[in-house]
C-alpha cells in the first residue's frame, strides 16, 4: 500500500510538473469539484481563503468529500479545515490542515495542561513554534514551524501573512511520509495555493 | 574512501555494507580525532578508565569520546576448570594491551561480570569477597530491576560477562572481540552492541557524526537533528564537568563500600542498558526552549537559541531544593536537575589519596554511545530480544558508579523518586518528566568491574 501511495505521489508530482511546464507560471484555479466548498467558506468568513490545487496522495481537498475531517469556524472567524486519510491496514496516515485567522496576524496561543499529582497546571504556549527558515512560492513567504499544538501537533506547518490575516497549512509527519517528504509535500502545497475571494 | 552526501542519502548504502553494517560508515564519514598520545608508565589499576582528550565547545570543556564503542555480552561455556581458564583469558587480555595503547587511539577493554557469574560459578567465594554497600546496606552488585518509567517488557538480562571495547579504530575492536570471544573457548556470545559518538568536534564538517549516521540509516526525524549535535538528542553530553573525575566511581573512593579483604579495590559497578529514542517526538513536539528545560531544568531562559553545549559545572546547577520548588511552580522537572541530588557531591569530599572533590562534582562516569542497533547488532536470542534489521535511534547506556545502589538512586531520581523519599508526582513517562517520554528502555543489567588484577574470572583462583 505504501508503494502505491508513494507511486501515486510521484505520478501526481509529474502531473503538476507537466501542468507547470505546459502552462508556464499561469495561475491555476481551484479545481472545479473542490471550489464550491472553498468559495462557500470564503463567503461565510467574508475573507479570502486559500484553496490547494494539489494534495498529497491519496487526499483531495474537497470540503464535504471523503477525506474531509474537521471543518471548524470560530467566533473570531478563524477556521480549521482538515483532510485525513487513515490507513487501517497499518499503511499510515496522511493528514493536512488548513487554517486562517482573518483580521489578525499574530501567532495564536494554545492552552497547555500539566497534570501533577492532584494538581492541574494550566498555561498557554504559542500554537506554532520552533521556526526553521522560510519557503517561498507564488509570492508567499512562509515560515516553517516544527513544533505545533492541538490539531497541528506532530505536524510541520507553514505560516504566512496576507492582507492583514494569518494563514497556515500543515501536514502530519507520520508513515508513509518522512519529515523530508512532508516538507516536500508542503512545498508543493504552497506552490499550488490559489486565493479564493469572497463573493456577494 | 569517503561518501559524498549523494552516495549515502536514503539509507540504501547501509544495506550494502559488510560485517559491521552501517557502522562502517563511521570511518567513512569522519576522521579519527587528533589525540595527544600520552604514554602510560604503567597501566592503571582500574579497568574502566580510558584517557580521552578535551576540546572547547561553545566555551565549555568537552571530553572527546572514542568514535567506536562496542559491548559484547556472553555466558560461560562449559568451563570445567576456571583456574585453568583464568590465566588463558588474562594472557589474551595482556596480548591486546601489548598490541594497542591503552587510550582511544589504541583500545580500551573493560571486562565486567554479572550476578549469574558470581552466583553460579564462584558462589562460595562471592559470599565472602563481593563488596558490600554500607550506605545502602545492600550488596554492591544488585539484581537488575525495572524503574517506574520502564515499560513492563523491558528485558532484565542475565549475562555472565560483558566486555566494553572502545577505540577510534573499528579494526582494533574487531581484533579484540575475535581474541576474546572467537579464539578462546570460554564464552558463548549472547549479543554484540555497537555504536558511535562525537566525531564532529574539530569543525571539519558541516554535520556531526550522529546526524550523518542517522541520515544514512534513514532514521525518522534524522533531518531534525541539529547539524553539529554530539548526540541524537542535540545536546553535548560529554562535557568534563558532567562526568565524574578519574577515580570517583571506584568502589573505595567515596567511602560507600565495605571492601572487606580489598580484592575489589580499584573496581567499580557498571550498568548497561539499551534505550530507543523517538527523535520525531523530541524535535516535533518540543520546541527549543522546551528541549532545554526538559534536558536541564525549567527556568533556564538564558540559553541561546540553538545552543548545544549548555554549561553544567558545579556553579551552573541549581541546589537540590530548587527541584521541588520548580516542580511545584511548573509541574515539570528537567532530566539534569532531577538527578543533581544523587549524581553530584552534596558537600566537599577529600579522598583517601588526598584528592579534593568539591561540592557539585559529578560522580557517575558515563561511557554511553549512540547506536542504530535494534536493539543489538547481533543477538543469540533474536526472538526474545525482538531483533529487527531496521535501524532505530538509540543509546547503549554504559555508566560506572561506586555501587549498584548509587546507580539506582540516579535512575529513580530521573523518574522523580528522590533519595529523601520525595516523589515528584507526575506520570513516569510524561513529557513533564525530563526525557522520559521520548526514551524507551529495552534491556538492562548490572555488572561488577573488578580491578585490572582480577579481571579474568574473578575469585576463581581462591
Amino acid at each position: 500500500m505504501r508503494a502505491t501511495i508513494v507511486a501515486g505521489v510521484a505520478v501526481l508530482a509529474l502531473a503538476v510538473l507537466a501542468a507547470g511546464a505546459a502552462g508556464g507560471t499561469s495561475v491555476r484555479d481551484c479545481p472545479a469539484v473542490w471550489k464550491s466548498g472553498w468559495q462557500h467558506l470564503a463567503n461565510r468568513l467574508q475573507a479570502p481563503v486559500y484553496c490547494p490545487t494539489w494534495m498529497p496522495n491519496p487526499l483531495d481537498a474537497r470540503i464535504g468529500g471523503d477525506y474531509q475531517d474537521i471543518y471548524s469556524i470560530g467566533k473570531d472567524r478563524s477556521y480549521l479545515v482538515s483532510f485525513l486519510y487513515h490507513g487501517d491496514q497499518g499503511t499510515g496516515d496522511v493528514h493536512v490542515n488548513f487554517r486562517g485567522y482573518p483580521g489578525r496576524t499574530v501567532i495564536p496561543r494554545c492552552k497547555t495542561i500539566v497534570l501533577t499529582g492532584s494538581k492541574t497546571l494550566r498555561g498557554t504556549t504559542p500554537c506554532f513554534a520552533d521556526a526553521h527558515g522560510t519557503r517561498k512560492a507564488r509570492g508567499i513567504v512562509a515560515t516553517v514551524y516544527r513544533v505545533n499544538q492541538d490539531a497541528d501537533q506532530w505536524h510541520v506547518l507553514l505560516a504566512w501573512r496576507y492582507a492583514g490575516s494569518l494563514y497556515t497549512v500543515s501536514e502530519h509527519v507520520i508513515r508513509p511520509y518522512t519529515y523530508q517528504q512532508v516538507v516536500s509535500n508542503l512545498d508543493k502545497l504552497l506552490a499550488s495555493l490559489v486565493l479564493v475571494r469572497p463573493q456577494g | 574512501m569517503r561518501f559524498t552526501r549523494r552516495r549515502f542519502l536514503g539509507g540504501a548504502v547501509a544495506g550494502a555494507l559488510g560485517g559491521a553494517g552501517v557502522y562502517e560508515l563511521v570511518d567513512r564519514l569522519t576522521a579519527a580525532p587528533k589525540r595527544q598520545a600520552v604514554p602510560l608508565a604503567r597501566l592503571p589499576k582500574e579497568q574502566h578508565l580510558l584517557d580521552l582528550g578535551l576540546v572547547q565547545v561553545e566555551g565549555v570543556e568537552v571530553v572527546v569520546p572514542p568514535l567506536h564503542s562496542e559491548v559484547v555480552t556472553g555466558t560461560l561455556l562449559n568451563v570445567s576448570d576456571l583456574r585453568t581458564a583464568q590465566p588463558k583469558l588474562e594472557q589474551a587480555l595482556r596480548s591486546l594491551e601489548a598490541r594497542y595503547a591503552e587510550n582511544a587511539a589504541g583500545l580500551g577493554v573493560t571486562v565486567a561480570w554479572g550476578l549469574p557469574y558470581f552466583e553460579q560459578h564462584v558462589a562460595a567465594q562471592a559470599k565472602r569477597y563481593l563488596p558490600f554497600d554500607r550506605r545502602a546496606q545492600k550488596p554492591v552488585l544488585l539484581p537488575s530491576r525495572r524503574f517506574p518509567s520502564d515499560p513492563q517488557d523491558t528485558i532484565l538480562e542475565s549475562n555472565d560477562v560483558a566486555v566494553l571495547l572502545r577505540s577510534d579504530s573499528r579494526a582494533h575492536i574487531d581484533d579484540a572481540r575475535k581474541a576474546l570471544f572467537d579464539d578462546l573457548p570460554f564464552f558463548s556470545m549472547t549479543s554484540i552492541r555497537r555504536g558511535f559518538a562525537g566525531g564532529g568536534f574539530e569543525g571539519q564538517g558541516t554535520q556531526s557524526l550522529p546526524k550523518k549516521m542517522a541520515m544514512a540509516a534513514g532514521i525518522p526525524g534524522a533531518d531534525l537533528i541539529p547539524d553539529n549535535a554530539e548526540l541524537f538528542l542535540g545536546f553535548t553530553s560529554t562535557q568534563k564537568a558532567g562526568l565524574g573525575p578519574r577515580l570517583i566511581a571506584n568502589h573505595e573512593t567515596l567511602g560507600y563500600v565495605d571492601l572487606g579483604t580489598g580484592y575489589f579495590h580499584g573496581g567499580t559497578h557498571m550498568h548497561l542498558s539499551h534505550l530507543t529514542e523517538d527523535l520525531e517526538a523530541w524535535y516535533l513536539n518540543f520546541d527549543f526552549d522546551e528541549r532545554v528545560l526538559t534536558a536541564f531544568r525549567p527556568g533556564m531562559t538564558q540559553v541561546k537559541q540553538g545552543a548545544q553545549t549548555v554549561a553544567q559545572g558545579p556553579k551552573d546547577i541549581g541546589p537540590p531544593e530548587q527541584l521541588a520548588h520548580q516542580f511545584k511552580a511548573t509541574g515539570r522537572f528537567g532530566h539534569s536537575a532531577s538527578i543533581q541530588a544523587t549524581s553530584r557531591l552534596q558537600q566537599d569530599f577529600v579522598g583517601h589519596d588526598g584528592t579534593v572533590y568539591p561540592k557539585g562534582t559529578a560522580i557517575p562516569q558515563r561511557a554511553d554511545f549512540n547506536t542504530l542497533d535494534n536493539p543489538f547488532a547481533w543477538t543469540s536470542s533474536p526472538e526474545r530480544d525482538k531483533k529487527s534489521a531496521d535501524p532505530v535511534a538509540g543509546v547503549h547506556f554504559v555508566v560506572f558508579n561506586p555501587t549498584g545502589d548509587d546507580f539506582e538512586r540516579n535512575r529513580l531520581a530521573m523518574d522523580g523518586v528522590l533519595p529523601d523519599g520525595t516523589k515528584l508526582r507526575v506520570g513516569a513517562r510524561s513529557r513533564a518528566a525530563g526525557f522520559n517520554s521520548v526514551l524507551t528502555t529495552t534491556h538492562r543489567q548490572n555488572f561488577l568491574v573488578p580491578p585490572r588484577a582480577h579481571r579474568s574470572f574473578p575469585l576463581a583462583e581462591l
